[in-house]
């Protein structure tokens, strides 16, 4: 019998294929783009699970309201950490890390002792013997209980061992970092290379070498083991003692305003669970890490619920629409004396079997898809064949999909008395009229949403690659690695300025993009008292040519110039916020303080050092000779290989030993907002997926009704009707359920983006024209979706319709 | 001469095949004939009357329709001449489910673009003429056969068609509501309609002036 029904299903789709096309694969293309985005899903919850003790693990977060805006921190002072422990009996272990490059943290130079070649290695934090505990570090070489005890230990990860010490031998050698021969570092340790979803990567891991314990200083990361049953929002009020104790008494020796101690009175110390870090961390913290977002997996998540849902109905849909025709078979099969159940049986096994071919393709389509998406996604995801449910949970799916939408059609259609159904007087079209009309501004208003989505995602991407930045990215080569020039970089500038391609040349640390040394402070205007709480600013070491290098705009006063003995100790040049922050209406010539005196010279205008989601914050320039990592080129036009080489030829006269690093000032500039980019285009890809979904239904819904109508259409062919009267008829009635759908859609879409925006501190407005123009995009795609076959309707014969009766 | 058929020939390609339709017909109809086609099932009676309508082609021979050379014509021409001069009569009626009776009578002019105030009027008398003005705003699934069928004729002859090509339009209906219909075709033609319909049966034959005989395909 079951054979019998096989063979009825492989006919019909032989007998159908465009139908049988569509049915499969839009609910296939469903399945794959649902695939993808749950392995998307499941990675970005896979951070930082791999824990043993991971719901004992946190990371300490400051918060507290400060000018009516909630600012966080995760940075706290030196001594903290080992306050926690020893004040705070659940606190098993306190760790700390640095990842700060102001301490050396970041990028450094790195060659073998006895070797004369440096190597340009990034990666390296500061971290203390607790860390590798809390974080369950088990070296592969090396003892793990006192790797990071001496100054002078460091340990490597496995890949870098691999690099250096391709035999194994790491452990004990003498590494030199920086040409700094005087203090050399002994390997002690050789730990596993941190997993790919883990919030935390590093590849060497230095003591903390900081001795400085201030209470005022914060530069640490640190993080907490608890005893199993903490109670932890009890502990979090607790640990407030640890303000009151120690920062608050080392404020006020500081001589800050009281103002100043009331704001700390209000701060709240949190615990972060190290499994939240990666997705639910915001901005605010300022932690510098790259992370992922809880919103887009729920909205992603909400995606990939949609497109299943929207190709399930569709495959449903089309089950149902296509039995309508099979109404005589149906008739004909009772006649000849089926039961009910059997036809049921047979109806559904058609279904299933059309499940299970749709769910096969879906895979093979995802499997296909994955390393495409990986590289948008910036993921190394695996197709999880080998994890033991998956097989299992994707043939539960089909069959239970395909039961489903098996069991609409079987138990519709079997109902069917067989003598209306031969007498042909079944009219099925008008009756689920509703509920495909339903169906449709549905599927399009899902659709319109998401290019609404996908349009203020481009533009706001657009907006940001060319917002006026208040300094000029273009042209501008950053060097790496230029600490191991030392006193020689002064001369090797010269040499840089002598060719003619150069324009100018910098050499500072702290650029206008992520990664770039930062170092913050508070400054007070000088002769004001204890009441002044000062402004909390940036304070950059430049040379006398940043400002020129990077183009940005002095709007009053001057640039640094070697004509004032002054500049080199103590002029300082201030951005417009700061100016505001500090209140001056005219600041030139005012003095301000950060235990240092520093005169204003000039005032620039404010340029983004941050990414396009924060605001711009006050900032100062100061002139400061610095053994800098990096130093900036501004070319002048013209072909960039030959500058490059020019400069490479140089730097190898130079440094020797080390090789030419470098990248673009502009590059850097997009890879700051390359998260934003990325979910862009994660977004974008699955947009695609959800409205190609949409359009085949669509296709099918309209093939369906053309079907239904056909008999209509020949007789009013035949009675004269012109083609454009039959391509109306069949055309205006989607086009007004489409019209619903975009109305319907214009306001949520509105109301998500702009809920993303929200992000953004520097942002597009949303204007109409978006919405006309994902309007359009989505009345062009249905009107060609539907003419298709309003066109071949409008065109037929008349004669093969009607020749049937 | 209203048409006229000059050695028609249409086949079909079956198993390598040529399976004839229609052979070697010819026919010439005057304007105001009554013709009745008979033949057993399957002798392209039907076939005959779509390629005398214009809804079907043929493969080989000559078709003047009212002196145009129907066969030398582009598709778009063809079915200009159909739709002015043709009305069809179907056996299963092919009323439209959801439109009125009075709006199935307006559709073909609707399609001619006929002012609306004429259409009105047309729709009125024809409504009139058949007697059928109490059930304008009634659906064809609300009337009988007879009366549905009764609907069919009205709507083919509204726009005042030359030709009437009915196939088996009493097929569906008892003998009593037949004969009235074959009444009113009779009084039809004597008003200049000229009319070609397919039957079955020798009485309904007999309201014809003129019966041709078909046999696989072939005039006998
Ligand atoms: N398009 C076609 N292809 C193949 N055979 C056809 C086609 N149209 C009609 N026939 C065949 O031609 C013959 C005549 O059909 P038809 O004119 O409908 O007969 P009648 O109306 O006299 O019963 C039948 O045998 C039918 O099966
Ligand atoms: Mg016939």
């Amino acid at each position: 019998m079951y054979k019998n029904y096989l063979k009825i299903a492989w006919r019909s789709i032989k007998g159908d294929k465009l139908f049988t096309f569509i049915k499969v694969g839009g609910f296939a293309m469903g399945i794959a783009a649902c695939l993808l985005i749950a392995l998307f899903i499941n990675d970005e919850l896979s951070y930082d699970q791999q824990y043993k003790n991971k719901d004992r693990i946190y990371r300490v977060v400051l918060q507290g309201v400060m000018d009516g805006e909630l600012r966080k921190s995760v940075h706290f002072q030196l001594p903290f950490a080992d306050a926690l422990q020893s004040d705070f009996p659940e606190i098993e272990k306190a760790g700390k890390i640095n990842m700060s490059e102001l301490f050396g943290a970041g990028k450094r130079g790195l060659r073998l002792a006895g070797e004369s070649q440096n190597n340009f290695e990034d990666g390296f934090v500061f971290a203390n013997q607790n860390i590798l505990e809390i974080l369950e570090i088990s070296l592969e070489q090396g003892n793990t209980n006192e790797a990071l005890l001496q100054p002078g230990n460091i340990v490597i990860s496995k890949s870098k061992s691999d690099k250096y010490f391709p035999h194994g031998e790491a452990l004990g050698k003498t590494i030199v970092l920086d040409n700094n021969t005087s203090k050399p570092y002994t390997i002690t340790g050789v730990m596993p290379d941190f997993p790919k979803n883990s919030h935390l990567k590093f590849n060497f891991l230095l003591p903390i070498e900081d001795t400085n314990m201030s209470w005022t200083n914060q530069n640490y990361f640190t993080y907490v083991l608890v005893d199993e049953n903490t109670d932890i929002p009890a502990l979090e009020k607790k640990m407030f003692s640890i303000m009151e104790n120690y920062v608050i008494p080392a404020q006020m020796a500081r001589g800050r305003a009281p103002d100043f101690i009331e704001i700390l009175k209000t701060i709240e110390y949190k615990l972060q669970p190290i499994g939240d870090i990666h997705l639910r961390s915001d901005l605010a913290m300022g932690d510098g890490l790259k992370h992922g977002d809880i919103r887009f997996v729920w909205l992603f998540g909400a995606i990939a619920g949609f497109v299943l849902l929207l190709a399930c109905i569709n495959f449903i849909n089309l089950s149902t629409a296509k039995s309508a025709n099979r109404a005589k078979e149906v008739g004909l099969r009772k006649t000849v004396g089926a039961f009910k159940s059997n036809l049921v049986a047979q109806f559904l096994t058609e279904s299933v079997f059309f499940s299970i071919i749709s769910f096969m393709l879906g895979l093979m389509l995802a499997w296909a898809l994955l390393p495409a998406f990986n590289s948008i996604a910036a993921k190394s995801i695996l197709f999880p064949w080998e994890v033991w449910w998956f097989v299992p949970l994707m043939v539960a799916s089909a069959l239970f999909i395909g039961i489903l939408a098996g069991m609409y059609p079987a138990f519709y259609l079997s109902a069917f008395r067989p003598v209306s159904v031969l007498k042909g007087s079944l009219s099925v079209g008008s009756k689920s009229g509703k509920l495909r009309s339903g169906l449709v501004v549905f599927q399009f208003a899902t659709s319109v949403i998401l290019i609404i989505g996908t349009l203020i995602i481009y533009k706001q991407m657009d907006y940001i690659q060319h917002k006026e930045l208040g300094y000029n990215k273009e042209q501008v080569v950053i060097l790496d690695g230029a600490n191991i020039l030392g006193n020689k970089s002064e001369s090797f500038k010269e040499q840089l300025l002598q060719l003619p391609q150069v324009q100018t040349v910098t050499i500072s640390d702290y650029l206008p993009i992520d990664g770039a040394k930062r170092n913050g402070n508070t400054f007070k205007k000088t002769g004001e008292g204890i009441e002044d709480r000062g402004v909390p600013a940036q304070i950059w070491r430049v040379d006398y040519d940043y400002i020129k290098t990077l183009g940005i705009k002095v709007k009053e006063g001057r640039d640094f110039s070697r004509e004032f003995a002054s500049d080199s100790i103590n002029s300082m040049i201030i951005n417009d916020q700061m100016a505001h922050e500090l209140g001056y209406d005219n600041p030139i010539g005012k003095h301000i303080n950060n235990g240092m005196d520093w005169a204003i010279v000039g005032v620039v205008k404010d340029f983004h050092f941050k990414s396009l989601k924060e605001d711009i914050a006050p900032l100062s320039l100061v002139i400061a000779n610095n053994d800098s990592g990096a130093i900036s080129v501004k070319l002048k036009s013209g072909n960039i290989g030959e500058s490059l080489a020019s400069i490479e030829a140089i730097w190898n006269r130079n440094v020797p030993n080390q090789t030419f690093a470098y990248s673009f000032l502009d590059q850097k500039f997009s890879q700051m907002h390359e998260d934003v980019e990325r979910m862009g285009k994660i977004f974008n890809s699955f947009a695609m997926f959800a409205i190609l979904v949409a359009c085949l239904g669509l296709f099918a819904l309209s093939a369906f009704m053309v079907e239904q109508r056909k008999k209509e259409i020949s007789i009013r062919l035949v009675l004269g009707a012109p083609f454009e009267s039959i391509y109306k008829l069949l055309t205006l009635d989607f086009l007004k359920l489409i019209l619903l759908a975009i109305l319907i859609a214009i306001p949520i879409g509105w109301y998500m983006m702009n809920r993303w925006l929200e992000d953004f501190a520097y942002k597009i407005n949303i204007g109409w024209e978006i919405f006309f123009v994902a309007g359009g995009i989505a009345l062009i795609i249905a009107v060609v979706t539907i003419s298709y076959q309003s066109i071949g309707a409008a065109l037929t014969k008349p004669l093969k319709s009607l020749r049937t009766e | 001469m209203l048409l006229k058929l000059n050695n028609i020939f249409k086949w079909v390609n079956s198993g390598g095949q040529r399976v004839f339709l229609l052979k070697d017909i010819n026919l010439s109809v005057e304007e105001g004939e009554f013709i009745s086609v008979m033949g057993p099932s399957g002798s392209g009676k039907s076939t005959l009357l779509n390629v005398i309508g214009m809804l079907d082609n043929f493969d080989e021979g000559e078709y003047s329709f009212l002196d145009e050379p129907v066969h030398t014509l582009k598709e778009k021409h063809r079915a200009n001449l159909y739709k002015q001069y043709i009305g069809f009569v179907f056996q299963s009626y092919h009323l439209l489910d959801d439109l009125t009776v009075q709006e199935n009578l307006e559709m073909p002019l609707l399609y001619k673009k006929v002012g609306s105030s004429e259409r009105k009027s047309l729709v009125a008398d024809t409504l009139d003429r058949f007697n059928i003005v109490g059930k304008k705003d009634l659906f064809p699934a609300q009337l009988s056969g007879g009366q549905q069928q009764l609907v069919g004729i009205a709507r083919a002859l509204i726009s005042s068609p030359k030709l009437i090509l009915a196939d088996e339009p009493t097929g569906n209906l008892n003998s009593k509501q037949g004969e009235e219909i074959m009444e009113l075709f009779k009084q039809l033609n004597s008003e200049g309609v000229t009319i070609i319909q397919v039957t079955h049966s020798e009485k309904n034959a007999t309201y014809g002036s003129r019966i041709i005989n078909l046999l696989d395909g072939r005039k006998i």
